[in-house]
């Protein structure tokens, strides 16, 4: 054991470690279940710079959750195969058990989850609850706790912070219980903050100023944030890069602007045109992409979109394609056969077309 | 393909839930049919078993008749003189009687006043949750007012008085008269079986009334009655089968109390157990030999019973 | 205030209720008031004394003023009535067994309780290894046994066998002497207290474990709280619903055991006396027991209720609001 084995980093020593903040190489997920091997993450591979922030997309059932629960550590141990490797400040966290990871969460990665309305204990006071972890993390005595927590409500954007600091989460709205998560989330200063959907049970006006105080937060304590979601268009504003994700792999990732202007897989095309537009709100989801998520105990052989891919042919079917980095772009990398713009794609594409204009 | 569909929904419908729960909730179905079901194979074994016996216990050689007294060589046996063996397999009792026989046969009454006084406890409670749980309203306000009554006085407490009360009115009121204690007990038990069962079918009915068959035939202007025979009451069959399972494993053990308490009859475990409890030291197999049939039988109930409510998924009667 | 005031209202109509249903059972079936006073007295009388019980006890009139004339002598004079048989005031009959009872009582719940926290809170937490489910095995036979199964098996082993406690019980109390006291109501109380744990086991396990897959437990977990705590200060007063619940409905079946416990062990206490009464016919005496028996039963229910606000803060608000 290296470093590996001291439990206790501190945050200081932490943050002057050179090198990224995550390296993730081959990090694989699989369950064992009676139905077989759910390979719910498959190989995945990336790094984030301290500071920076990463949107993770895809749809539903892709592996996003189980991926950002696999950095964290928050995994069942019954039946969960893990490997690969997840070095976090340049420590090596993916074979830490659980107890020496409760040492890092809260203190050094935090996590939002989706559901404000159901992630607060409803039994204790939200003073209780934000002051927890300082105690626990920081050794705070209740005073200084407690003017902490209020401190963090008012970073946070919560009026009148003293009486909510007495108040149950059941007295208050959801938008702002997911301030008070994110003020849960912040208390100790982490690094690394993951973020799982956490506007998707909001109102769309909420939804934006939720995502503009993670922005705002994460650039003025300097932390990475992983910003988990199944809407190009919420990670679109506030996410350096983005990374797509496919039945457990990774199939494209891209600074955020490069993906808008040249997104070379099929998929990502797809989950854009699944945006809905402004326009016509009412009816959103009018483009989802047809077809269904791969079965992740049998994947397809070849690219595991193909049984969904307007663009897909034989090779598609055989071959798998590796996660290659574009000529252009040595940050810009994709999992496809016939990109979008390759003159396969365009002789599909005219393909389509016709057979569309023939009916 | 079918599955898979399952097991993506049932992700999206609990986001967040530890993981370890996602597994089960969404493996439930395959998980159960994987455990083993020894614990019924266990109950119903036992209880069919127990049927036959005491059933054709007259015909069958190796059962001794309950009243005969035992005798080797001539020699009464009385007196606790024979321990469990070949002679009577599970000794004789303080008057010489063979333990295993009266084991047996008393069985006959035992299932008979718990299956008998369930049922009329089913067919009393069952409507009575029915109205309340259908025409909630003052109906309701009536018949929840009458259980929670009944669950105010404890059980046994209930039984002892109304049995020992029978006694007496029973000669009070000559129409009574046909009344033999065997039907005092069953009469009781009814009633204590009457308010439990009453309670889990008014809630089962509230909650079938929202459903859309229901709401749908009510629309259509099909009569009350005709809901309530058509639409409800196939639809409560599940949950009244599982509770009266262990119900009648209850209402078993409380024929035991009785008669222990020499308010039941006197061909009874409940009586054999007080009868020769005194003589713990001297002749267990008196005493103990009741006890196990007594528990066995309530224990086979309560598996049948806990096998039911997993099935059927009736919460209110896992206890 | 308000909710608690109806529910209070509930409970005394239930009360009113069960008593007099109780005095027309125990009355009914005399053509005449003589005949009435000879039952309750459960002897031949003098024509003077019946005169006097009829007199006494309003027992000429209906039921509904018999009713009101026990109630009035219950509320206004604390009388609970006279066992002729036992020669003495109900009340003097019952003093000097009500604590064999209240003892019984209490010690099965707390030790139910002190047994069943930790048990649940371990089996929900290791949920399916090899704990829980032995644990969940010998809960689900504990609640299922027969009292008098479980206390003559009690009996065998440790009084015939082992002969650690004597085999006539005794009602001696702690304040009299804390040993004799241990060794009469020890097998009583493990008696009461195994059903009553296991009951309790089986509807907390069950509370945490739905508590256990939160969002706000994975929360926590998710902060760095220790999984001890976690399981203990977020996780325990979650999921005390049923159980506290349970408390109350459970109470009932609990005096039926101490009934049989009582007899099979020969404690002298309220349950043994009521079957001695019920046997002898003594109407008064088994009246007034029901009624102070569904007394306490009301009571603690009205006590169960309370608690759940105590508990949860949503349900005190919704309360003081309501
Ligand atoms: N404990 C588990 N056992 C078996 N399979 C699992 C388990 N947890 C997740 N999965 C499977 O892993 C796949 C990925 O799940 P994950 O929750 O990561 O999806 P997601 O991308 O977060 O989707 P969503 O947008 O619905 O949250 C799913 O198909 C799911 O069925
Ligand atoms: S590899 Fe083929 S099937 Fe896969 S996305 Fe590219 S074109 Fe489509
Ligand atoms: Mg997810």
């Amino acid at each position: 054991m290296s470093i590996g084995s001291t439990t206790n980093i501190t945050q200081a020593a932490l943050r002057d470690v050179p090198g990224p903040l995550l390296e993730l190489t081959d990090v694989r997920t699989h369950f064992r279940t009676p139905r077989g091997l759910v390979r719910a993450v498959d190989g995945v591979s990336f790094t984030l710079e301290r500071g920076r922030s990463l949107g993770i997309v895809g749809e539903s059932g892709s592996g996003k959750t189980i991926l950002s629960r696999s950095i964290m550590g928050l995994l069942p141990t019954k039946g969960t195969e893990r490997s690969g490797s997840i070095r976090f400040a340049g420590t090596e966290v993916g074979n830490k058990s659980r107890k020496e990871m409760r040492h890092i969460w809260g203190k050094e990665m935090a996590m939002i989850f989706q559901d404000p309305m159901t992630s607060l204990n409803p039994l204790m006071r939200i003073g209780d609850q934000i002051a927890e972890p300082l105690r626990l993390h920081l050794g705070m005595s209740k005073a200084d706790a407690a003017a902490t927590a209020r401190r963090l409500l008012q970073d946070v954007r919560i009026p009148e912070p003293d009486r909510r600091l007495a108040q149950y989460p059941h007295e208050m709205s959801g938008g702002m219980r997911q301030r008070v998560m994110i003020a849960i989330a912040m208390a100790c200063g982490p690094t690394a903050l993951f973020a799982d959907e956490p506007t998707t049970a909001l109102d769309v006006t909420v939804q934006a100023q939720i995502l503009d105080l993670l922005g705002e937060q994460r650039r003025e304590r300097n932390m990475s944030l992983v910003l988990v979601t199944h809407d190009l268009g919420v990670v679109a504003g506030h996410t350096d890069e983005i990374a797509v994700m496919y039945g457990g792999k990774l199939v494209e990732k891209a600074p955020t602007k490069r993906l808008f202007a040249a997104m070379k897989m099929p998929y990502t095309e797809g989950l854009l045109a699944s945006i809905p537009k402004l326009e016509d709100r009412s009816h959103s989801r009018l483009n989802v992409i047809p077809g269904r998520p791969p079965d992740l105990v049998n994947p397809p052989k070849g690219c595991r979109f193909a049984p969904r891919c307007p663009y897909a042919s034989a090779r598609c079917n055989e071959e798998e394609p590796p996660l290659t980095a574009t000529q252009d772009d040595p940050d810009h990398s994709y999992a496809c056969w016939y990109p979008v713009g390759s003159p396969e794609y365009h002789e599909a594409r005219a393909r389509i077309n016709a057979s569309a204009g023939v009916n | 393909m079918t599955e898979t569909t399952e097991f993506t929904d049932a992700v999206t419908h609990t986001p967040g839930a530890t993981i370890d729960d996602q597994i089960d909730a969404r493996f439930k179905r395959v998980r159960r049919r994987r455990v083993p079901k020894f614990g019924v194979l266990f109950g119903a074994t036992f209880l069919i078993v127990l049927l036959f016996l005491t059933v054709f216990a007259d015909w069958l050689p190796f059962i001794r008749n309950a009243d005969t007294k035992v005798r080797v060589n001539g020699k009464l046996m009385s007196n606790y003189k024979l321990g469990p063996g070949w002679d009577a397999w599970w000794g004789t009792d303080g008057n010489g009687f063979d333990v295993f026989a009266r084991c047996i046969y008393y069985a006959r009454y035992t299932l008979w006043i718990g299956i008998s006084s369930t049922a009329i406890g089913l067919f009393v409670g069952g409507a009575l949750g029915m109205l309340a749980g259908y025409f909630r309203g003052k109906t309701d306000r009536v018949i929840s007012v009458l259980i929670d009554c009944l669950l105010a006085i404890p059980a046994l407490v209930l039984a002892i008085m109304v049995v020992r009360r029978l006694d007496d009115i029973k000669l009070d009121f000559t129409f009574l008269g046909w009344m033999s204690r065997l039907w005092q007990i069953i009469l009781t038990l009814s009633i204590l079986a009457i308010a439990p069962l009453a309670r889990i079918v008014r809630a089962q009915t509230m909650a079938l009334r929202e459903r859309e068959f229901v709401l749908a035939g009510r629309s259509l202007g099909a009569g009350n009655m005709r809901i309530l025979f058509k639409e409800i009451l196939p639809n409560l069959i599940p949950a009244m089968v599982t509770v009266a399972a262990t119900g009648l494993g209850i209402l078993i053990a409380a024929e035991g109390a009785l008669a222990f308490l020499g308010l039941g009859l006197e061909t009874s475990w409940g009586f054999m157990i007080n009868a020769n409890r005194n003589r713990l030291e001297k002749a267990w197999w008196a005493t103990i030999f009741p006890c196990i049939m007594l528990f066995l039988t309530v224990l086979s109930f309560n598996l049948i019973g806990d096998r039911l409510a997993r099935r059927f998924d009736v919460r209110e009667a896992a206890v | 205030m308000r909710y608690f005031f109806q529910r209070f209202l509930q409970l005394l109509l239930v009360f009113v209720i069960v008593t007099f249903v109780v005095l027309v059972v125990m009355r009914v079936g005399s053509s005449n008031a003589q005949e009435l006073a000879i039952k309750l007295a459960g002897r031949p009388l003098k024509p003077e004394e019946s005169d006097a019980l009829i007199q006494q006890y309003n027992l000429d009139a209906n039921f509904i003023s018999q009713y009101l004339t026990w109630l009035k002598n219950l509320v206004f004079h604390f009388d609970l009535g006279f066992s002729p048989q036992a020669g003495q005031s109900v009340a003097d009959l019952l003093k000097p067994r009500v604590w064999t009872t209240v003892l019984l009582g209490l010690y099965a719940n707390v030790f139910g309780l002190l047994i069943a926290i930790p048990l649940a809170v371990t089996q929900a937490y290791r949920r399916d290894r090899p704990f829980d489910k032995v644990g969940s095995m010998a809960t689900f036979i504990a609640v299922g046994v027969p009292g008098i199964v479980l206390g003559v098996f009690l009996k065998l082993i440790f009084v015939v066998q082992l002969g650690w406690f004597p085999s006539i019980g005794d009602k001696i109390y702690p304040w009299d002497d804390l040993h004799e006291h241990f060794m009469n109501f020890f097998l009583p109380t493990l008696t009461l207290t195994i059903p009553v744990a296991a009951i309790y086991t089986r509807l907390l396990r069950a509370d945490m474990v739905m508590t256990l897959q939160s969002d706000f437990i994975t929360l926590a977990s998710a902060k760095g709280v220790p999984p001890r705590r976690v399981v203990w200060k977020h996780g325990l007063r979650n999921s005390l619903f049923s159980l506290v619940t349970a408390v109350g409905t459970q109470l009932g079946a609990l005096i039926g055991s101490a009934v049989l416990v009582e007899s099979l062990f020969d404690l002298d206490g309220l349950g043994s006396q009521l079957v001695v009464s019920v046997l002898s016919a003594d109407l008064f005496t088994v009246q007034s027991f029901v009624a102070i028996i569904v007394l306490i039963v009301v009571v603690v229910n009205l006590l169960v209720d309370l608690s759940y606000a105590l508990i949860d803060p949503r349900i005190r608000q919704a309360r003081a609001l309501g």
